[in-house]
């Protein structure tokens, strides 16, 4: 006969406002098996905790039900507790009597009932629960970086200093990502390169950082510690130990009308080409769906000029292979095109621009060497209009959040304007002004008062073009929503910050949760910002949700130390709750068939053959394995496999069927 | 025909084989399995319009596994079975002998698993119109009138497992309705015991049933129970442009995941 021991907590009040916590461990004392019942205040505490340690030893205790709070608030607790106790850990279960009953019931009979229930169930359970051993596993302590805008760079950095290797993938043929981009940056005004550009170089001479420019993730198997990960480097047309980066070809390049990514269009690029002259690494790639060789069969104008000989047409993608522990996703954000705005008439207007362009307007290094000009003729604006929540904040365009970062970059583009052009007039539409932040709030004023920036809390319903002049036609609605309507040269767009391209299918490739405006998810949005519900991968930056620099560079070294903390172990201890292939007399062996449809099931790749053999050696019957140390104990198999050869320990068919049958049938 | 006996005679004769799994005169009207180990007895082979068994159910029986190896005369279903136990690892290239023929009787050389892909590949494995007229009769009642109408049909079965011995994708050596450890399916033949068996026996068969229609005709009480096999036959066609037992290393659809899968069941 077991000797179950029942715990029963009050939580505090939390259990024992609405349910009878005295009768819960009375009527449990009756269960058959049940050999030890009491209830307590606090079953967590030290009292508590000793109490469960020494009935174990008093009444030769062999299973434990401790009904109190959610297993993930306190199973480790009350294992330990067990351990501590003499028994095997896995020996104790927790009825969640808090979660599951007093905080979604009211004071009654039936909610004392149904904790009753519940610890019946989890009795009949524990019964039937054996003793585990923890699975260690080894660690890889190489860190995967994917994305090199400012998060990554700072968690890459952050990483490598600690003495770990990190490798770093990024999308685009150089790092810096969208802070390479800006003008200045927000509340100091210090330019942005001139503090990103050291931390780029500083990452492509760090002895502990391999970076990948131009590549992406492909796949990715394995768990927390034991990663792989497939990389693809996209052919870049030139081998880089050859090339010197000294630009020749890129100045001979005869297609030079591209549109430049990094200038958003507003300049210029040839076909082979360094995407910015600060670029790490400064070595070109050939773009080969606009380079003449590749759409046309001739030129090969780069491979005749280049010094070194470095270009290779032939050179195809390669696909590396590299094992990993930790992953920091920081992919990044992007920014709606004016496109999606048909009332601001974009794609008519070519003097109708986003944030971003305006930053390339207002950098010294952008297309009009930071002279504030109109794309459309060159001029100099006289009025610009700023509207901020273009997009965001509207649940009629499918964005309901607040994009965070536009109020303060658009206070910063109005001081830039004035500073750049003093008789100049900027007018800024907006809803509310969010300045949460240090300095930001003063950043602000100082637009308003010492840069004269005119805010208008209002929308805006309309721009159309009249003269070679942009009506923008609004309300004020601090006046009573008064009409307004200004004649401006030149409009910008504080367009809704979005999740980068691809991050739907970077999410699902790594097997993390996204939001639904597919931005990563964090597994807890207070506790847990910087981690993902997939052990071992870290999120940092924008990629989670429009954030600024400040903000993605501290998420950043936040992961940095989730990665630094997870190898500073040599191996994890996992939980044992794994799949395992059932074995039965001969001359079945197993009742598993072998006919492994649960194989491709598995997300792990946990599932191999394994075969029976006999004494003389000879294979009586193949069948599947399931590998415990790649397992997570997810169940699919178990769901799958027809025959139920596959059970999880801990979780087996029968203590699962046992559960529901004790909670249907009263004693 | 005369090839197939032929053909039997010389495997039995050089002892490639040592049976012939094969359609001989039966008791009544219809052809029953032979097993012919002598070749001496090859004439007993026959191939009529009631040869439709799908005899590949036997491959795999311990009773004739044990026997040696094996031939067997191959109609499009054996062919299609063969397909799926070799992709589900049951079968190997060369395990056993296909003597394929065609519905009008002749014989054709199918010598490894390559050739009666290739073969299969020139067959018409469409669902029949008459199928497809009933899967539109069920289509056509409501939720309550289907449920009713399963639970009558349900109601007269007595559990003899004919339907599950009669399919040669039946072949676990301990079924899951034979599990007393949990008793997961209840044994006595009543109303949710019934139910719940051939629930089970349709979810099993997803994806794998070639709708060689054994399991209805084995049916003493004349369930339709390949009713709700089709149904999966169809729902596979439309969901994931599988159609099952055609390739001998087919990847079960049910349990892979494909970027261009539809997950329009997902609400």
């Amino acid at each position: 006969m077991a000797r179950i021991g029942v715990f029963i907590c009050h939580c505090g009040e939390n259990i024992s406002a609405t349910v009878d916590c005295a009768k819960v461990a009375a009527v449990a004392s009756n269960f058959p098996g049940v050999a030890y019942s009491v209830d307590y205040k606090y079953m967590c505490s030290d009292p508590g905790q000793r109490m469960i340690i020494d009935a174990i030893k008093e009444k030769k205790l062999d299973g434990i039900v401790v009904g109190s709070c959610s297993p993930r608030m306190h199973e480790p607790t009350f294992r330990r507790a067990t351990a501590e106790g003499g028994l095997n850990p896995f020996l104790c279960e927790m009825a969640n009597l808090r979660e599951h009953c007093s905080w979604v019931h009211e004071k009654g009979d039936v909610t004392t009932a149904k904790a009753i229930d519940l610890v019946r169930t989890l009795v009949e359970k524990v019964k039937r629960n054996t003793p585990l051993l923890p699975i260690k596993v080894p660690v890889t302590k190489t860190a995967l970086v994917i994305g090199g805008g400012v998060a990554g760079i700072q968690a890459a950095l952050d990483i490598a200093n600690t003495g770990h290797k990190v490798v770093m993938v990024e999308r685009d043929p150089s790092i810096g990502g969208h802070m390479s981009q800006l003008s200045e940056t927000f509340p100091t005004l210090d330019c942005s390169q001139c503090i990103l550009t050291p931390r780029m170089v500083e990452v492509a001479q760090h002895p502990n950082i391999t970076l990948y420019t131009y590549a992406e993730v492909e796949s990715l198997d394995g768990f927390v510690g034991n990663f792989k990960v497939k990389i693809r480097k996209k052919a870049k047309s030139i081998n880089e130990k050859d090339c010197t980066g000294c630009g020749l070809c890129c100045t001979k390049c005869p297609t030079k009308k591209i549109p430049s990514e990094f200038e958003q269009g507003l300049g210029f690029r040839s076909a082979i080409y360094v995407p910015f002259p600060q670029a790490v690494p400064n070595k070109p790639v050939i773009d080969k769906e606009n380079c003449t060789y590749y759409t046309k069969g001739k030129c090969r104008v780069c491979e005749k000029v280049c010094p070194t000989k470095a270009i290779r047409f032939d050179q195809e993608d390669e696909i590396l292979e590299i094992e990993i522990g930790a992953i920091v996703i920081c992919t990044g954000f992007n920014i709606l095109k004016t496109s999606f705005f048909p009332e601001y008439g974009y794609g008519v207007y070519k003097d109708v621009i986003d944030g971003l362009q305006f930053e390339r307007l207002a950098s010294a290094s952008g297309p009009t060497l930071g002279e504030i000009r109109r794309p459309s003729d060159g001029k100099i604006p006289q009025k610009i209009v700023f509207i901020a929540c273009a997009g965001s904040r509207d649940p009629a365009k499918g964005i309901e959040y607040c994009s965070k970062i536009c109020c303060m970059y658009t206070a910063k583009h109005a001081m830039l304007y004035k500073h750049k052009v003093h008789e100049g007039k900027a007018y800024i539409f907006y809803m509310d002004i969010r300045a949460g932040g240090k300095m930001y709030e003063e950043f602000v004023r100082r637009a308003i008062v010492e840069d004269e920036a005119q805010y208008i809390r209002g929308r805006v319903s309309k721009v159309y073009e009249k003269n070679g002049k942009l009506i923008v036609v609004g309300a004020d609605t601090l006046l009573g929503a008064m009409p307004v309507e200004i004649e401006a040269d030149m409009v910008v767009l504080a367009t809704a910050g979005i999740a980068s391209e691809g991050a739907e299918s970077l999410a699902q490739k790594l097997h993390v949760s996204y939001d639904a405006y597919k931005f990563f998810a964090e597994a807890h949005p207070k506790l847990k910002p910087v981690e993902t519900n997939t052990a071992g991968i870290f999120l940092a930056g924008a990629c989670q949700a429009p954030k600024d620099i400040p903000e993605s560079v501290s998420a950043a070294s936040g992961a940095a130390v989730k990665v630094a903390a997870l190898f500073s172990n040599d191996e994890l201890t996992r939980d044992p709750m794994v799949a395992f292939v059932n074995r039965t007399a001969p001359p079945v062996f197993s009742t598993c068939v072998g006919c492994f449809l649960c194989q491709p099931v598995c997300p792990y790749q946990a599932i191999e053959k394994e075969e029976i053999k006999d004494r003389q050696g000879k294979t009586i019957k193949t069948v599947a394995r399931i590998n415990p140390g790649l397992c997570q104990g997810c169940g699919t198999c178990v769901a799958l496999c027809r025959n139920k050869a596959i059970d999880i320990l801990g979780y087996t068919n029968e203590q699962v069927y046992t559960e529901v049958v004790a909670l249907l049938n009263e004693y | 025909m005369d090839d197939i006996r032929k053909k039997a005679k010389e495997l039995l004769e050089n002892k490639t084989v040592q049976v012939v799994i094969g359609y001989g005169k039966g008791s009544g009207e219809e052809a029953r399995a032979i097993f012919v180990r002598d070749a001496a007895k090859t004439d007993q082979l026959i191939f009529d319009e009631t040869c439709l068994q799908n005899l590949a159910v036997y491959i795999l029986k311990h009773e004739v596994k044990h026997l040696g190896k094996i031939a067997i005369v191959a109609t499009s279903s054996v062919l299609r079975s063969i397909m799926i136990l070799a992709s589900e690892q049951q079968l190997k290239d060369g395990d056993l002998v296909v003597l394929g023929i065609t519905s009008d009787g002749k014989y054709i050389d199918l010598p490894n698993f390559k050739a009666i892909e290739d073969y299969l590949a020139t067959l018409n494995v469409s669902i029949t119109d008459k199928e497809k007229e009933l899967l539109k009769m069920i289509d056509a009642m409501t939720m309550e009138e289907r449920w009713a109408w399963w639970q009558n049909e349900f109601s007269k079965c007595f559990k003899c497992y004919a339907c599950r011995s009669a399919c040669p994708m039946c072949y676990c050596p301990k079924c899951t309705t034979d599990s007393n450890q949990p008793q997961w399916i209840p044994v006595a033949s009543h109303q949710l015991g019934n139910m719940e068996w051939h629930l089970m026996r349709a979810m099993h068969l997803a994806g794998r049933c070639i709708n060689c229609g054994e399991c209805a005709k084995a049916c003493p009480m004349d369930i339709p129970l390949n009713l709700l096999t089709y149904k999966m036959i169809d729902e596979m066609n439309a969901n994931f442009g599988v159609t099952v037992g055609m390739k001998p290393d087919a990847v079960f659809a049910l349990s892979t995941f494909k970027n261009e899968d539809k997950e329009n069941f997902i609400r």
